[in-house]
C-alpha cells in the first residue's frame, strides 16, 4: 500500500552510494552543457538561414493569427472531445463482448480488436473520406474525422478496460455472488467501478493519442488546429515557425492530460487488502 | 399457494445445510470424497484438518463458489441449482465470511452493508442504511461508517464482513478461514462477534484453526483429511478422546507448539 508513494525509480534502483553520486553529477553536468550547446547551434542555424527574420515572426504580434489559431484549438478539442466519448463507447462494447462466456461474441470481440491495432488510422480516415460517400452517406466533416480515429482507438480502449476487469481481485466477485447478487449486478455494481479506477491513466494516454490522430483532419478540410495552422502557412509563406507554435500547443495539451492522469491516478488509488 | 406452503413445512424440517454423497475433483485430484454433512438450525459446526484437506472447499461448495462434480447440497431442503434466479435466491440466504474480508474497496462501509439488501431485497435506502448502522453497532464498527475498508484494521474489517452477511438475514453463515489473515492481536474482537452470534441461534459452518474457539462455541467438530470426514464428534470427544489416528496425529502436532 506504500508503494502510492514509492515511484518508479525507488522501486527498480537502489539508492546510490557516494560513487554513483559522482558519476551521477558528472553526467549531468555533461548533458547541460550538450543540451546547450545543442539549442545553441539550432538558434544559429536559424540566424543562417533566415528563419528568426520579422517576415516570420511579426504576424504573431497580431490577435487575428491567435484568433485563428484558437478556432483551430476549438476545432481539435471538438473532434478529439468527440472521438474519446465516441472510442470508450465503442471500447466498452467490444470489452463486453471480448469478455462474455459466449463463445462467438468473444470471438467477435477479438476480432475486432486485432483488426482495429493493426489498421493505421490513416486507412480509416480515407476509408470515411473516400468509399463511405460511395455508399451515399453525407457526413458532416467533424464526424469523417472523429469515427475513424475513434475507431482506431477503440480497440486499444477495449482492451485497457478488459485488463482493469481482469485486475479486480476475484474475491470481490466472490463476496458480491455470496450476498445472492446476480452476475450483471456484480459486474455494474462491484466489478466495473474498480476496474474503471485502475485504468484511468490508461485511457487518458489512449486520449492523448485521440488528440495527436485529429491532426489527419487536414486531409477531410476540418478546420481543427492543423489545418488552420497549414492555412496560416501558405497565408504568411512562413512553414518552420508556424509548425513550431503549433507543436507547442499539442505538447502543451497532451502535458496538460498527462498531469490530469497522474492527478487522478494518485487520488483515488485503490487499494485493496489481502 | 399450497405448494408454498407445503415447502415450508418440509423446510421447517430440513436441515438448513445438507450434503449429500458430494465429490470433487481437481482434475485427477480427488479432493471432495463423499461428502455427507447435515447442519441443524442453530447449529454450530466447526471444521477441522491439516491444510490442503478440502476444509476450505467444502465450505465454498456449499455457496457454489466451487462447483461439484456429483452429489447435491441442499438448503432448507431445497436443491442447490447451477445457475439462475434460484442459485442467487440460495446464495442470499447463507452469508459467507471470507479469510481475506473481500469487503468492497471501492464502497464505504456503511455502503458495503447496504448493498445486497437494496440490490437484492429492494429494501428503501433509509432503511437498508438503518438496519446497517444497528448491525455496525452491533459489531462495534459503527463509527467507522463512513470510511473505505482500506482505512480499517483487518479485525475491523472482519467485522464489518460479519455485518455484510447479516444483513440478508441468512439462515446459516459460512466461515471461511475468518481470522487466518489477522494479526495475532485482532483475532479474538473477531472471534467474540463469532461467540455472540452463535448464542444469538445463528445456524454456522466455521472452518478454522482456532481450536479453543472449536472446543468452546462447537456443537460438533468435523475433521477432514485429504477429501474426506474422517471423524465426526462432539468438541468435548474430540479434543479429549478423538477415534481417528489422524485427528490423534493433528491435535498432536499442535500441543506440542
Amino acid at each position: 500500500m506504500s508503494s502510492a508513494h514509492l515511484s518508479v525509480k525507488d522501486a527498480l534502483y537502489e539508492a546510490p552510494g557516494p560513487k554513483s553520486r559522482r558519476a551521477i553529477r558528472i553526467a549531468t553536468a555533461i548533458s547541460i552543457v550538450l543540451i546547450i550547446a545543442l539549442i545553441y547551434a539550432i538558434i544559429r542555424q536559424f540566424y543562417i538561414t533566415g528563419q528568426l527574420s520579422p517576415k516570420y515572426w511579426s504576424f504573431f504580434t497580431r490577435w487575428t493569427t491567435w484568433r485563428f489559431l484558437g478556432a483551430g484549438l476549438l476545432g481539435t478539442f471538438e473532434a478529439a472531445m468527440l472521438s474519446g466519448v465516441l472510442a470508450l463507447s465503442a471500447g466498452f462494447l467490444i470489452m463486453l463482448c471480448r469478455i462474455s462466456t459466449n463463445k462467438v461474441l468473444s470471438m467477435i470481440g477479438r476480432a475486432y480488436i486485432q483488426f482495429t491495432r493493426g489498421v493505421p488510422t490513416l486507412l480509416f480516415i480515407y476509408f470515411f473520406f473516400l468509399a463511405v460517400p460511395q455508399f451515399g452517406l453525407k457526413l458532416a466533416a467533424i464526424w469523417k474525422i472523429a469515427i475513424p480515429v475513434a475507431i482506431s482507438a477503440s480497440g486499444v480502449v477495449a482492451e485497457v478496460l478488459r485488463n482493469g476487469v481482469n485486475a479486480v481481485p476475484k474475491g470481490q466477485r466472490e463476496a458480491a455472488l455470496s450476498l445472492g447478487m446476480r452476475e450483471r449486478a456484480v459486474f455494474y455494481k462491484v466489478i466495473f467501478p474498480q476496474a474503471l479506477r485502475y485504468v484511468v491513466p490508461s485511457l487518458i494516454a489512449q486520449l492523448v493519442i485521440v488528440v495527436k490522430d485529429t491532426t489527419y483532419a487536414y486531409i477531410i478540410n476540418f478546420p481543427d488546429l492543423m489545418q488552420n495552422a497549414k492555412v496560416l502557412i501558405s497565408n504568411y509563406d512562413a512553414m518552420l515557425s508556424i509548425y513550431l507554435v503549433a507543436a507547442v500547443i499539442y505538447i502543451l495539451i497532451c502535458y496538460m492530460l498527462n498531469k490530469l492522469a497522474e492527478h487522478i491516478n494518485n487520488s483515488t488509488k485503490v487499494s485493496v487488502r489481502g | 399457494m399450497s405448494d408454498t406452503q407445503s415447502k415450508q413445512n418440509t423446510s421447517s424440517e430440513a436441515p438448513v445445510i445438507e450434503l449429500q454423497h458430494v465429490d470433487k475433483y481437481y482434475g485427477d485430484l480427488h479432493v471432495l470424497k463423499d461428502i455427507n454433512l447435515s447442519v441443524k438450525k442453530g447449529e454450530v459446526v466447526v471444521v477441522i484438518g491439516p491444510s490442503g484437506s478440502g476444509k476450505s472447499t467444502l465450505c465454498r461448495t456449499i455457496n457454489r463458489l466451487e462447483t461439484i462434480d456429483s452429489g447435491c447440497i441442499l438448503i432448507e431442503g431445497e436443491k442447490l441449482p447451477e445457475e439462475g434466479a434460484k442459485l442467487a435466491e440460495l446464495r442470499s440466504k447463507v452469508g459467507m465470511v471470507f479469510q481475506s474480508f473481500n469487503l468492497f474497496a471501492h464502497k464505504t462501509i456503511l455502503d458495503n452493508v447496504t448493498m445486497a439488501p437494496m440490490n437484492v431485497l429492494h429494501k428503501s435506502k433509509t432503511e437498508a442504511r438503518s438496519e446497517a448502522m444497528e448491525l455496525l453497532s452491533r459489531v462495534g464498527v459503527d463509527s467507522q461508517a463512513s470510511k473505505l475498508p482500506s482505512q480499517l484494521s483487518g479485525g475491523q474489517q472482519q467485522r464489518v464482513a460479519i455485518a455484510r452477511a447479516l444483513a440478508m438475514h441468512p439462515k446459516a453463515i459460512l466461515f471461511d478461514e475468518p481470522t487466518s489473515a489477522l494479526d495475532p492481536e485482532m483475532i479474538n474482537e473477531v472471534l467474540d462477534v463469532m461467540t455472540e452470534l452463535a448464542s444469538s441461534g445463528m445456524t454456522m459452518v466455521v472452518v478454522t484453526h482456532e481450536m479453543n474457539f472449536a472446543r468452546r462455541v462447537a456443537d460438533r467438530v468435523i475433521f477432514m483429511d485429504s477429501g474426506a470426514i474422517v471423524e465426526e464428534n462432539t468438541p468435548e470427544e474430540f479434543f479429549t478422546n478423538p477415534k481417528n489416528i489422524r485427528a490423534q496425529e493433528f491435535l498432536k502436532s499442535i500441543k506440542t507448539h
